[in-house]
Protein backbone atom coordinates (compact mmCIF):
# COMPACT_ATOMS: atom_id res chain seq x y z
CA UNK A 1 0.00 0.00 0.00
CA UNK A 2 1.11 3.07 -0.67
CA UNK A 3 0.42 6.32 0.97
CA UNK A 4 0.88 10.15 0.24
CA UNK A 5 0.93 13.20 2.25
CA UNK A 6 1.49 16.90 2.09
CA UNK A 7 2.59 18.76 4.90
CA UNK A 8 2.16 22.66 4.04
CA UNK A 9 2.17 26.10 6.69
CA UNK A 10 4.74 28.84 7.18
CA UNK A 11 8.03 28.75 8.17
CA UNK A 12 8.58 27.95 11.56
CA UNK A 13 5.44 25.90 12.05
CA UNK A 14 7.48 22.49 12.27
CA UNK A 15 6.38 21.36 8.92
CA UNK A 16 9.58 20.23 7.49
CA UNK A 17 10.53 18.49 10.50
CA UNK A 18 7.05 16.46 10.96
CA UNK A 19 7.18 15.22 7.54
CA UNK A 20 10.86 13.72 8.49
CA UNK A 21 9.85 12.33 11.53
CA UNK A 22 6.89 10.58 10.04
CA UNK A 23 9.20 9.15 7.08
CA UNK A 24 12.02 8.23 9.47
CA UNK A 25 9.44 6.69 11.82
CA UNK A 26 8.08 4.65 8.87
CA UNK A 27 11.59 3.67 7.78
CA UNK A 28 11.76 2.33 11.46
CA UNK A 29 9.00 -0.07 10.78
CA UNK A 30 10.61 -1.72 7.93
CA UNK A 31 8.54 0.44 5.13
CA UNK A 32 9.74 2.82 2.66
CA UNK A 33 9.66 6.24 2.31
CA UNK A 34 10.58 9.54 0.74
CA UNK A 35 10.84 13.35 1.95
CA UNK A 36 10.77 15.72 -0.69
CA UNK A 37 11.27 19.23 0.88
CA UNK A 38 9.93 22.31 -0.84
CA UNK A 39 10.92 26.04 0.46
CA UNK A 40 11.63 29.18 -1.25
CA UNK A 41 14.62 31.57 -0.60
CA UNK A 42 12.55 32.50 3.05
CA UNK A 43 12.93 30.62 6.18
CA UNK A 44 10.78 31.44 8.85
CA UNK A 45 7.31 32.95 7.72
CA UNK A 46 7.69 32.06 4.58
CA UNK A 47 5.85 29.21 2.87
CA UNK A 48 6.77 25.47 3.42
CA UNK A 49 5.89 22.47 1.90
CA UNK A 50 6.98 18.50 1.82
CA UNK A 51 5.86 15.77 0.72
CA UNK A 52 6.31 12.23 2.22
CA UNK A 53 5.67 9.23 0.21
CA UNK A 54 5.32 5.77 2.46
CA UNK A 55 5.20 2.12 1.16
CA UNK A 56 5.10 -0.90 1.81
CA UNK A 57 7.03 -1.55 -1.66
CA UNK A 58 10.40 0.67 -2.58
CA UNK A 59 9.45 3.46 -3.78
CA UNK A 60 9.41 4.56 -7.69
CA UNK A 61 8.44 8.21 -7.80
CA UNK A 62 8.29 10.31 -5.09
CA UNK A 63 6.54 13.13 -6.90
CA UNK A 64 2.67 12.39 -6.83
CA UNK A 65 0.89 14.67 -8.54
CA UNK A 66 -2.17 14.46 -6.00
CA UNK A 67 -1.71 13.28 -2.82
CA UNK A 68 -3.90 11.15 0.00
CA UNK A 69 -3.76 13.03 2.61
CA UNK A 70 -3.48 16.75 3.04
CA UNK A 71 -1.97 18.62 6.67
CA UNK A 72 -2.47 22.15 6.62
CA UNK A 73 -1.08 24.14 9.44
CA UNK A 74 -2.58 27.32 8.09
CA UNK A 75 -5.26 29.06 5.60
CA UNK A 76 -2.97 29.96 3.11
CA UNK A 77 -1.62 26.34 3.10
CA UNK A 78 -5.51 25.47 2.49
CA UNK A 79 -5.91 27.37 0.10
CA UNK A 80 -3.14 26.70 -1.93
CA UNK A 81 -3.41 22.70 -2.05
CA UNK A 82 -6.72 21.60 -1.20
CA UNK A 83 -7.61 20.91 -4.82
CA UNK A 84 -4.22 18.64 -4.88
CA UNK A 85 -5.62 15.90 -1.98
CA UNK A 86 -7.50 13.06 -4.14
CA UNK A 87 -11.02 12.23 -3.79
CA UNK A 88 -12.01 10.18 -0.94
CA UNK A 89 -8.03 11.42 0.71
CA UNK A 90 -7.61 12.79 4.49
CA UNK A 91 -7.75 16.33 4.86
CA UNK A 92 -6.03 17.62 8.29
CA UNK A 93 -6.17 21.24 9.10
CA UNK A 94 -4.86 23.19 12.27
CA UNK A 95 -8.14 24.13 13.14
CA UNK A 96 -6.42 27.06 15.54
CA UNK A 97 -5.67 28.57 12.37
CA UNK A 98 -8.03 27.78 9.47
CA UNK A 99 -11.33 28.65 10.30
CA UNK A 100 -13.20 26.83 7.29
CA UNK A 101 -12.22 23.95 5.54
CA UNK A 102 -15.92 22.80 3.89
CA UNK A 103 -15.04 23.31 -0.03
CA UNK A 104 -14.80 19.66 -0.26
CA UNK A 105 -17.66 16.56 0.61
CA UNK A 106 -15.71 14.27 -1.38
CA UNK A 107 -12.62 13.90 1.22
CA UNK A 108 -12.80 13.33 5.12
CA UNK A 109 -11.90 16.86 6.92
CA UNK A 110 -10.63 16.78 10.29
CA UNK A 111 -10.00 20.22 12.20
CA UNK A 112 -7.76 20.00 15.31
CA UNK A 113 -6.81 22.83 17.02
CA UNK A 114 -3.79 21.85 17.22
CA UNK A 115 -2.12 25.04 18.67
CA UNK A 116 -4.38 25.31 21.38
CA UNK A 117 -3.26 22.29 22.43
CA UNK A 118 0.28 22.61 22.04
CA UNK A 119 -0.31 26.39 23.77
CA UNK A 120 -2.07 24.15 26.95
CA UNK A 121 0.44 21.68 27.29
CA UNK A 122 2.74 24.84 27.69
CA UNK A 123 4.89 24.42 24.27
CA UNK A 124 3.63 26.15 21.29
CA UNK A 125 6.33 24.63 19.53
CA UNK A 126 4.64 21.33 20.33
CA UNK A 127 1.69 21.74 17.74
CA UNK A 128 3.58 19.95 14.97
CA UNK A 129 3.78 16.77 17.42
CA UNK A 130 -0.30 16.66 18.20
CA UNK A 131 -0.48 17.59 14.27
CA UNK A 132 0.86 14.22 13.85
CA UNK A 133 -0.91 12.63 16.48
CA UNK A 134 -4.00 13.64 14.95
CA UNK A 135 -2.73 11.44 11.38
CA UNK A 136 -1.68 8.79 13.60
CA UNK A 137 -4.66 8.23 15.37
CA UNK A 138 -7.26 8.78 12.30
CA UNK A 139 -5.15 6.83 9.95
CA UNK A 140 -2.41 4.56 11.42
CA UNK A 141 0.13 5.32 9.06
CA UNK A 142 2.73 4.68 11.81
CA UNK A 143 2.37 3.21 15.15
CA UNK A 144 2.24 4.77 18.38
CA UNK A 145 5.29 2.83 19.99
CA UNK A 146 7.53 3.22 16.79
CA UNK A 147 6.89 7.22 16.93
CA UNK A 148 7.39 7.12 20.75
CA UNK A 149 11.17 5.82 19.54
CA UNK A 150 11.39 8.37 16.76
CA UNK A 151 10.50 11.10 19.72
CA UNK A 152 12.84 9.64 21.82
CA UNK A 153 16.13 10.13 19.04
CA UNK A 154 14.87 13.58 18.06
CA UNK A 155 15.24 15.36 21.78
CA UNK A 156 17.66 12.63 23.41
CA UNK A 157 20.03 15.69 23.76
CA UNK A 158 17.25 17.42 25.21
CA UNK A 159 16.22 17.53 29.19
CA UNK A 160 13.84 14.04 29.98
CA UNK A 161 10.89 17.07 30.68
CA UNK A 162 11.30 18.15 26.89
CA UNK A 163 10.06 14.19 25.36
CA UNK A 164 7.47 13.61 27.82
CA UNK A 165 5.99 16.77 26.83
CA UNK A 166 6.55 16.28 23.58
CA UNK A 167 4.91 12.68 24.42
CA UNK A 168 1.78 14.12 25.77
CA UNK A 169 1.29 16.14 22.84
CA UNK A 170 1.29 12.89 20.76
CA UNK A 171 -0.93 11.42 23.00
CA UNK A 172 -3.33 14.12 23.14
CA UNK A 173 -3.36 14.64 19.07
CA UNK A 174 -4.10 10.34 18.72
CA UNK A 175 -7.09 10.53 21.14
CA UNK A 176 -8.41 13.73 19.02
CA UNK A 177 -7.51 11.76 15.61
CA UNK A 178 -9.67 8.46 17.01
CA UNK A 179 -12.80 10.09 17.69
CA UNK B 1 25.97 -5.34 4.75
CA UNK B 2 26.57 -2.06 4.59
CA UNK B 3 25.33 0.96 6.87
CA UNK B 4 21.16 1.95 5.87
CA UNK B 5 20.48 5.50 6.92
CA UNK B 6 17.92 8.11 5.82
CA UNK B 7 19.43 10.99 3.48
CA UNK B 8 19.01 13.58 1.52
CA UNK B 9 20.34 13.15 -1.81
CA UNK B 10 23.29 15.67 -1.22
CA UNK B 11 23.97 14.23 1.96
CA UNK B 12 24.83 10.83 0.62
CA UNK B 13 26.73 12.32 -2.32
CA UNK B 14 28.87 13.81 0.37
CA UNK B 15 29.45 10.92 2.46
CA UNK B 16 29.72 8.49 -0.05
CA UNK B 17 32.77 11.18 -1.09
CA UNK B 18 34.33 10.58 1.83
CA UNK B 19 34.25 6.83 1.87
CA UNK B 20 35.19 6.86 -1.48
CA UNK B 21 38.65 8.83 -0.58
CA UNK B 22 38.15 12.47 -0.93
CA UNK B 23 40.11 14.09 1.07
CA UNK B 24 39.85 17.92 -0.29
CA UNK B 25 36.61 20.04 -0.80
CA UNK B 26 36.12 23.45 -2.05
CA UNK B 27 33.16 25.28 -3.39
CA UNK B 28 30.78 28.39 -3.19
CA UNK B 29 27.32 28.31 -1.52
CA UNK B 30 24.39 27.95 -4.00
CA UNK B 31 21.24 26.47 -3.79
CA UNK B 32 20.15 23.47 -4.48
CA UNK B 33 23.41 21.86 -3.31
CA UNK B 34 24.48 24.15 0.16
CA UNK B 35 24.03 20.32 1.99
CA UNK B 36 27.19 19.22 0.31
CA UNK B 37 29.88 21.90 1.71
CA UNK B 38 27.80 22.25 4.87
CA UNK B 39 28.60 18.11 5.41
CA UNK B 40 31.27 17.91 4.22
CA UNK B 41 32.83 20.82 6.42
CA UNK B 42 32.53 18.91 9.70
CA UNK B 43 33.04 15.59 8.13
CA UNK B 44 36.27 15.98 6.20
CA UNK B 45 38.19 17.57 8.93
CA UNK B 46 37.01 14.33 11.11
CA UNK B 47 39.00 12.16 8.76
CA UNK B 48 42.05 14.52 7.99
CA UNK B 49 41.15 15.80 4.92
CA UNK B 50 39.95 19.92 4.46
CA UNK B 51 37.39 21.77 3.80
CA UNK B 52 37.79 25.28 2.24
CA UNK B 53 34.42 27.61 1.26
CA UNK B 54 36.37 29.34 -0.94
CA UNK B 55 36.09 33.08 -1.85
CA UNK B 56 34.29 32.55 -5.50
CA UNK B 57 33.88 29.75 -7.67
CA UNK B 58 36.75 30.28 -10.00
CA UNK B 59 38.58 30.07 -6.79
CA UNK B 60 37.34 26.68 -5.56
CA UNK B 61 37.80 24.64 -8.95
CA UNK B 62 41.67 26.12 -8.72
CA UNK B 63 41.77 25.10 -5.16
CA UNK B 64 40.44 21.34 -6.58
CA UNK B 65 43.18 22.11 -8.94
CA UNK B 66 45.87 21.92 -6.71
CA UNK B 67 44.66 19.36 -4.53
CA UNK B 68 44.32 16.92 -7.18
CA UNK B 69 48.29 17.75 -8.41
CA UNK B 70 49.14 16.50 -5.15
CA UNK B 71 47.38 13.16 -5.37
CA UNK B 72 44.39 14.08 -3.26
CA UNK B 73 40.88 12.97 -3.95
CA UNK B 74 39.62 16.16 -4.51
CA UNK B 75 35.97 17.44 -5.41
CA UNK B 76 33.73 20.50 -5.89
CA UNK B 77 30.26 20.74 -6.37
CA UNK B 78 27.89 23.50 -7.66
CA UNK B 79 24.65 24.24 -9.35
CA UNK B 80 23.97 25.74 -12.98
CA UNK B 81 25.43 29.27 -12.38
CA UNK B 82 28.43 27.86 -10.61
CA UNK B 83 29.45 25.15 -13.29
CA UNK B 84 29.65 28.30 -15.51
CA UNK B 85 31.93 30.31 -13.28
CA UNK B 86 34.33 27.03 -13.13
CA UNK B 87 33.66 25.78 -16.68
CA UNK B 88 37.34 27.35 -17.27
CA UNK B 89 38.78 25.83 -14.55
CA UNK B 90 37.43 22.31 -15.44
CA UNK B 91 38.71 22.65 -18.51
CA UNK B 92 42.50 23.20 -17.32
CA UNK B 93 41.56 20.09 -15.00
CA UNK B 94 41.46 18.51 -17.97
CA UNK B 95 44.35 20.03 -20.11
CA UNK B 96 46.25 18.95 -16.89
CA UNK B 97 45.07 15.89 -16.98
CA UNK B 98 43.67 16.08 -13.33
CA UNK B 99 41.49 13.74 -11.59
CA UNK B 100 38.93 15.63 -9.72
CA UNK B 101 34.63 15.24 -9.08
CA UNK B 102 32.39 17.91 -9.87
CA UNK B 103 29.04 17.54 -8.71
CA UNK B 104 26.57 19.46 -10.35
CA UNK B 105 23.18 19.39 -8.91
CA UNK B 106 21.08 21.42 -11.10
CA UNK B 107 18.18 23.76 -10.88
CA UNK B 108 16.26 26.13 -13.31
CA UNK B 109 18.17 28.01 -16.19
CA UNK B 110 19.13 30.04 -18.19
CA UNK B 111 20.63 32.70 -15.60
CA UNK B 112 20.17 32.96 -12.56
CA UNK B 113 17.14 31.06 -13.47
CA UNK B 114 15.52 29.54 -10.36
CA UNK B 115 16.69 27.93 -7.36
CA UNK B 116 14.20 24.83 -7.80
CA UNK B 117 14.70 21.45 -9.48
CA UNK B 118 15.30 21.51 -13.22
CA UNK B 119 17.39 19.30 -16.05
CA UNK B 120 18.51 21.98 -17.68
CA UNK B 121 21.98 21.28 -18.09
CA UNK B 122 22.16 18.47 -20.20
CA UNK B 123 23.93 19.89 -23.20
CA UNK B 124 26.47 21.34 -20.82
CA UNK B 125 27.28 18.48 -19.21
CA UNK B 126 27.40 16.40 -22.03
CA UNK B 127 28.68 19.05 -24.76
CA UNK B 128 30.77 21.85 -23.55
CA UNK B 129 31.61 21.54 -19.70
CA UNK B 130 33.96 24.94 -20.55
CA UNK B 131 35.99 25.47 -23.82
CA UNK B 132 38.35 23.73 -25.94
CA UNK B 133 36.57 20.50 -26.91
CA UNK B 134 37.16 18.38 -24.05
CA UNK B 135 34.51 15.59 -22.22
CA UNK B 136 34.19 14.68 -18.82
CA UNK B 137 32.16 11.19 -17.97
CA UNK B 138 28.88 12.23 -17.10
CA UNK B 139 27.22 9.99 -14.36
CA UNK B 140 23.13 10.86 -13.82
CA UNK B 141 21.87 8.31 -10.71
CA UNK B 142 18.51 8.76 -10.16
CA UNK B 143 18.25 7.92 -6.38
CA UNK B 144 20.32 8.62 -3.47
CA UNK B 145 21.91 5.29 -3.42
CA UNK B 146 22.91 5.00 -6.68
CA UNK B 147 24.48 8.33 -6.29
CA UNK B 148 26.51 6.72 -3.13
CA UNK B 149 27.12 4.09 -5.59
CA UNK B 150 28.36 6.19 -8.46
CA UNK B 151 30.25 8.78 -6.34
CA UNK B 152 31.85 6.11 -4.29
CA UNK B 153 33.63 4.90 -7.20
CA UNK B 154 34.19 8.15 -8.95
CA UNK B 155 37.66 9.01 -8.47
CA UNK B 156 38.49 4.72 -9.62
CA UNK B 157 37.33 6.56 -13.49
CA UNK B 158 38.92 9.77 -12.87
CA UNK B 159 42.57 8.77 -11.22
CA UNK B 160 42.35 5.67 -14.61
CA UNK B 161 41.92 8.36 -17.20
CA UNK B 162 43.54 11.51 -14.97
CA UNK B 163 40.24 13.70 -16.40
CA UNK B 164 37.51 14.67 -14.25
CA UNK B 165 34.54 13.17 -13.82
CA UNK B 166 31.19 14.69 -13.73
CA UNK B 167 28.02 13.96 -11.48
CA UNK B 168 24.74 15.87 -12.98
CA UNK B 169 21.82 15.15 -10.56
CA UNK B 170 18.41 17.77 -10.12
CA UNK B 171 18.03 19.76 -6.83
CA UNK B 172 14.91 17.10 -6.62
CA UNK B 173 16.80 14.06 -6.17
CA UNK B 174 19.45 16.40 -3.77
CA UNK B 175 17.14 17.39 -1.51
CA UNK B 176 15.05 13.94 -1.13
CA UNK B 177 15.56 11.99 1.90
CA UNK B 178 15.52 8.16 1.19
CA UNK B 179 16.92 5.14 2.51
CA UNK B 180 20.46 4.52 0.92
CA UNK B 181 22.99 1.55 2.15
CA UNK B 182 26.33 2.84 2.65
CA UNK B 183 29.69 1.22 1.84
CA UNK B 184 32.62 0.72 4.25
CA UNK B 185 35.60 3.64 4.05
CA UNK B 186 37.95 3.16 1.30
CA UNK B 187 41.18 2.87 3.22
CA UNK B 188 43.57 4.61 1.14
CA UNK B 189 48.15 4.93 1.94
CA UNK B 190 50.30 6.66 0.39
CA UNK B 191 50.99 4.33 -1.74
CA UNK B 192 47.88 4.76 -3.47
CA UNK B 193 48.65 8.60 -4.81
CA UNK B 194 48.97 8.26 -8.14
CA UNK B 195 52.45 8.43 -9.87
CA UNK B 196 52.28 11.24 -11.60
CA UNK B 197 51.57 13.61 -8.92
CA UNK B 198 53.38 16.02 -7.25
CA UNK B 199 53.10 14.50 -3.81
CA UNK B 200 56.58 13.92 -2.06
CA UNK B 201 54.24 12.11 0.71
CA UNK B 202 56.11 8.39 1.26
CA UNK B 203 59.61 9.52 0.48
CA UNK B 204 59.09 10.16 -3.41
CA UNK B 205 61.12 12.30 -5.33
CA UNK B 206 59.68 15.08 -6.70
CA UNK B 207 58.14 14.11 -10.30
CA UNK B 208 58.04 16.25 -12.66
CA UNK B 209 55.25 18.74 -14.16
CA UNK B 210 51.97 19.11 -14.02
CA UNK B 211 50.74 21.48 -16.30
CA UNK B 212 47.68 22.57 -18.84
CA UNK B 213 50.36 24.78 -20.81
CA UNK B 214 51.82 22.56 -23.95
CA UNK B 215 53.59 23.37 -27.33
CA UNK B 216 51.27 22.69 -30.54
CA UNK B 217 52.59 19.50 -31.33
CA UNK B 218 52.12 18.34 -28.21
CA UNK B 219 48.49 19.75 -27.35
CA UNK B 220 48.15 18.07 -30.42
CA UNK B 221 48.53 14.33 -29.07
CA UNK B 222 46.89 14.85 -26.37
CA UNK B 223 43.77 15.93 -28.11
CA UNK B 224 44.15 12.71 -30.05
CA UNK B 225 44.85 10.68 -26.76
CA UNK B 226 41.60 12.19 -25.50
CA UNK B 227 39.52 11.12 -28.66
CA UNK B 228 40.82 7.82 -28.01
CA UNK B 229 40.02 7.84 -24.43
CA UNK B 230 36.05 9.02 -25.32
CA UNK B 231 35.86 5.92 -27.84
CA UNK B 232 37.37 3.75 -24.87
CA UNK B 233 34.52 4.93 -23.02
CA UNK B 234 31.42 4.01 -25.46
CA UNK B 235 33.23 0.72 -25.55
CA UNK B 236 33.16 0.06 -21.54
CA UNK B 237 32.34 2.34 -19.70
CA UNK B 238 28.19 3.46 -20.77
CA UNK B 239 25.88 2.92 -18.00
CA UNK B 240 22.23 2.25 -18.70
CA UNK B 241 19.34 0.66 -17.91
CA UNK B 242 16.47 -0.79 -19.71
CA UNK B 243 12.78 -1.30 -18.06
CA UNK B 244 10.36 -3.16 -20.06
CA UNK B 245 12.06 -3.54 -23.88
CA UNK B 246 11.36 -6.84 -24.80
CA UNK B 247 8.18 -6.37 -26.25
CA UNK B 248 7.84 -2.45 -26.19
CA UNK B 249 6.13 -0.37 -28.83
CA UNK B 250 6.87 3.03 -27.69
CA UNK B 251 10.51 3.97 -25.86
CA UNK B 252 10.68 6.08 -23.58
CA UNK B 253 14.00 7.63 -22.74
CA UNK B 254 14.69 9.49 -19.63
CA UNK B 255 17.21 9.89 -16.91
CA UNK B 256 17.65 10.66 -13.24
CA UNK B 257 14.52 12.00 -11.65
CA UNK B 258 12.34 12.12 -14.69
CA UNK B 259 12.90 8.44 -15.52
CA UNK B 260 11.55 7.79 -11.73
CA UNK B 261 8.73 9.52 -12.82
CA UNK B 262 8.55 7.71 -16.25
CA UNK B 263 8.46 4.98 -14.47
CA UNK B 264 5.36 5.04 -12.11
CA UNK B 265 3.43 6.28 -15.30
CA UNK B 266 4.72 2.98 -17.64
CA UNK B 267 3.99 0.39 -15.20
CA UNK B 268 -0.11 1.84 -15.07
CA UNK B 269 0.08 2.33 -18.27
CA UNK B 270 1.40 -1.44 -18.53
CA UNK B 271 -1.80 -2.41 -16.65
CA UNK B 272 -3.85 -0.43 -19.13
CA UNK B 273 -2.43 -3.14 -22.01
CA UNK B 274 -0.46 -0.36 -23.64
CA UNK B 275 3.38 -1.69 -24.41
CA UNK B 276 5.91 1.21 -22.72
CA UNK B 277 9.06 0.74 -21.61
CA UNK B 278 11.96 2.91 -20.77
CA UNK B 279 15.59 3.32 -21.31
CA UNK B 280 17.58 5.08 -19.03
CA UNK B 281 20.60 6.13 -19.27
CA UNK B 282 22.52 6.31 -16.15
CA UNK B 283 25.87 7.77 -18.23
CA UNK B 284 24.83 10.58 -20.40
CA UNK B 285 28.41 11.05 -21.75
CA UNK B 286 29.30 8.27 -23.02
CA UNK B 287 25.35 7.83 -23.92
CA UNK B 288 23.88 4.71 -24.65
CA UNK B 289 24.25 4.81 -28.03
CA UNK B 290 23.30 0.94 -28.84
CA UNK B 291 20.56 0.61 -27.05
CA UNK B 292 18.89 3.19 -29.32
CA UNK B 293 20.33 2.50 -32.15
CA UNK B 294 19.91 -1.19 -32.09
CA UNK B 295 16.30 -1.38 -31.55
CA UNK B 296 13.86 -3.40 -33.55
CA UNK B 297 11.96 -0.55 -35.37
CA UNK B 298 9.61 -2.84 -36.91
CA UNK B 299 8.14 -2.99 -33.78
CA UNK B 300 9.05 0.17 -32.10
CA UNK B 301 6.82 2.79 -33.19
CA UNK B 302 7.67 6.10 -31.30
CA UNK B 303 10.64 7.51 -28.90
CA UNK B 304 9.24 9.67 -25.90
CA UNK B 305 12.08 11.83 -24.59
CA UNK B 306 11.02 13.21 -20.92
CA UNK B 307 12.84 15.17 -19.37
CA UNK B 308 12.13 18.13 -16.74
CA UNK B 309 13.22 21.03 -19.04
CA UNK B 310 12.12 22.59 -22.10
CA UNK B 311 12.93 22.13 -24.56
CA UNK B 312 14.01 18.47 -24.31
CA UNK B 313 17.95 18.54 -24.13
CA UNK B 314 18.63 14.91 -25.17
CA UNK B 315 16.54 14.95 -28.35
CA UNK B 316 19.37 15.11 -30.49
CA UNK B 317 21.51 12.62 -29.15
CA UNK B 318 18.26 10.52 -29.20
CA UNK B 319 17.90 11.40 -32.99
CA UNK B 320 21.39 10.46 -34.10
CA UNK B 321 20.39 6.68 -33.12
CA UNK B 322 16.78 6.56 -34.50
CA UNK B 323 17.75 7.93 -37.89
CA UNK B 324 14.23 8.53 -38.39
CA UNK B 325 13.05 5.10 -38.23
CA UNK B 326 10.46 6.24 -35.88
CA UNK B 327 8.96 9.71 -34.30
CA UNK B 328 10.15 11.33 -31.59
CA UNK B 329 7.68 12.87 -29.25
CA UNK B 330 9.23 14.68 -26.33
CA UNK B 331 7.49 15.91 -22.99
CA UNK B 332 8.62 18.26 -19.77
CA UNK B 333 8.50 20.89 -17.50
CA UNK B 334 10.81 23.40 -17.02
CA UNK B 335 11.97 26.55 -15.00
CA UNK B 336 11.68 24.77 -11.65
CA UNK B 337 8.29 23.20 -12.38
CA UNK B 338 8.12 20.03 -11.38
CA UNK B 339 7.29 16.53 -13.52
CA UNK B 340 4.63 14.79 -11.13
CA UNK B 341 3.08 11.55 -11.53
CA UNK B 342 -0.51 12.28 -13.51
CA UNK B 343 1.52 15.30 -15.92
CA UNK B 344 3.82 12.07 -17.57
CA UNK B 345 1.21 9.30 -16.95
CA UNK B 346 -1.11 11.74 -19.16
CA UNK B 347 1.40 13.01 -21.59
CA UNK B 348 2.83 9.69 -22.33
CA UNK B 349 -1.30 8.07 -22.89
CA UNK B 350 -1.78 11.17 -25.30
CA UNK B 351 1.18 10.39 -27.43
CA UNK B 352 0.67 6.55 -27.53
CA UNK B 353 -3.24 6.77 -28.26
CA UNK B 354 -2.37 8.91 -30.90
CA UNK B 355 -3.74 12.38 -29.60
CA UNK B 356 -0.30 13.99 -30.06
CA UNK B 357 1.57 14.83 -33.75
CA UNK B 358 4.43 16.74 -32.35
CA UNK B 359 6.63 13.83 -33.43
Amino acid sequence: MKQSFVFSGSGGQGIMSAGITLAQTAIDMGKHATYLPEYGPEQRGGSAKCTVVISDEPIISPLPKCCDNLIVMNEQAYAKFFEDLKSGGVLLANASRVKEANDRDDVTAILAPVDDIALGLGNPRAANIVLLGVLIGATGVVSREAFVKSLEKKFKAKKPEVLAMNIQALDQGIALGKK
Amino acid sequence: MGEKRFMKGNEAIAEAAVRGGCRFFAGYPITPQNEIPEYLSWRLPEVGGAYVQGESEVASINMVYGASAMGTRAMTSSSGPGISLKAEGISYLAAAMLPALIVNISRGGPGLGSIQPAQSDYLQATKALGHGGFHAMVFAPNSAQEAVDIVYDAWEYAERDRNPVLVLMDGCLGNIMEEVELPPMKELSDDDIPEWSLSRRNGRDYQGNITPIYTEPILEGINMMSGEMYKAWEEDDVKVEEFLMDDAEYVVVAYGIASRVSKEAILKLREEGFKIGMIRPITLFPFPKKNLHDLDYSRVKGIIDIEMTVPAQMRDDIALQVMERAPIYEYGRSGGMLLDDDGVYDAIKEIVTGGNDNG
